[in-house]
């Protein structure tokens, strides 16, 4: 894959089963972690049915869901604890350096 | 607003409960007696789980069981609960459960400063402290209406 662009941002689809509660408290926390580390992420919010037409980088979700969806996404983040914010920062970061490493 | 989708009604202090799902539909109850949602919401809300496992379960001891609008939710709405003793939900980083806020949502804006709020609650001492000691459900409103 070729290297992005300086300016890019990613696109980081944050959804659950239904997309109304884990996935919208998660995009709430992951807005927060994005906005204090000034990291070049954008997201929006879905169900797994969203999932399908997602075009996007990367997929945030609660961790039991990411090891279901590991296989169908470019790339997954799942979360065991959504209060820390912690966790959500090292997750990030993690993959905004893979994306700096390919 | 969390305190305008929940009330005294949503309710319930130190249920007992004898597994995770007995757990969820008990502290869910007061949404279908009060016309939230439909009893095939809150199987769906379990069904959910049985599917996908437990990632309801958001952070340590607190479960945040839903399901999809369609499955049978009428109102926006938050239910309160706090088990006896808590249960295992199969999350091994947050188990056991004790708290559980039942969300009904017929669609994913109205609830949305409700969620952000209770996210800050999360993480909050003072708020579960309170729950712990809470000897009824106006006690909790009132907490919530500061």
């Amino acid at each position: 894959m070729k290297r992005k662009e300086a300016g890019t941002i990613y696109k980081a689809l944050v959804c659950c089963r239904a997309g109304m509660g884990s996935s919208m408290l998660l995009k709430i926390k992951a807005d927060q972690v994005i906005s204090e580390n000034n990291y070049p992420i954008e997201t929006e919010h879905g169900n797994l049915d969203s999932l399908m037409y997602f075009k996007g980088d990367l997929v945030i979700t609660m961790e039991d869901l990411a090891k279901e969806l590991k296989d169908q996404v470019p790339y997954s983040i799942g979360i065991r604890n959504i209060v820390d914010k912690k966790e959500m920062k090292e997750k990030l970061e993690a993959f905004l350096a893979s994306k700096e490493a390919k | 607003m969390l305190k305008d989708l929940t009330n005294e009604k949503l309710i319930r202090l130190n249920i007992d409960a004898k597994d995770w799902e007995d757990a969820v539909r008990k502290s869910a109850q007061p949404l279908i007696d009060e016309g939230y949602c439909k009893q095939t919401y809150v199987d769906s809300m379990i069904d959910g789980v049985k599917e996908l496992g437990p990632y309801i379960v958001l952070t340590p001891h607190v479960a945040l069981p839903h399901a999809r609008a369609e499955s049978g939710a009428l109102k926006t709405g938050i239910g309160i609960a706090t088990l006896s003793k808590p249960v295992e939900f199969g999350n091994k980083d947050n188990d056991p459960v004790k708290y559980l806020f039942c969300l009904s949502a017929t669609d994913n804006t109205k609830h949305l400063s409700a969620l952000a709020e209770l996210a800050g609650l999360f993480e909050d001492s003072a708020f579960f402290d309170m729950l712990d000691h809470a000897e009824n459900a106006e006690e909790i409103i009132r907490y919530l209406s500061k």
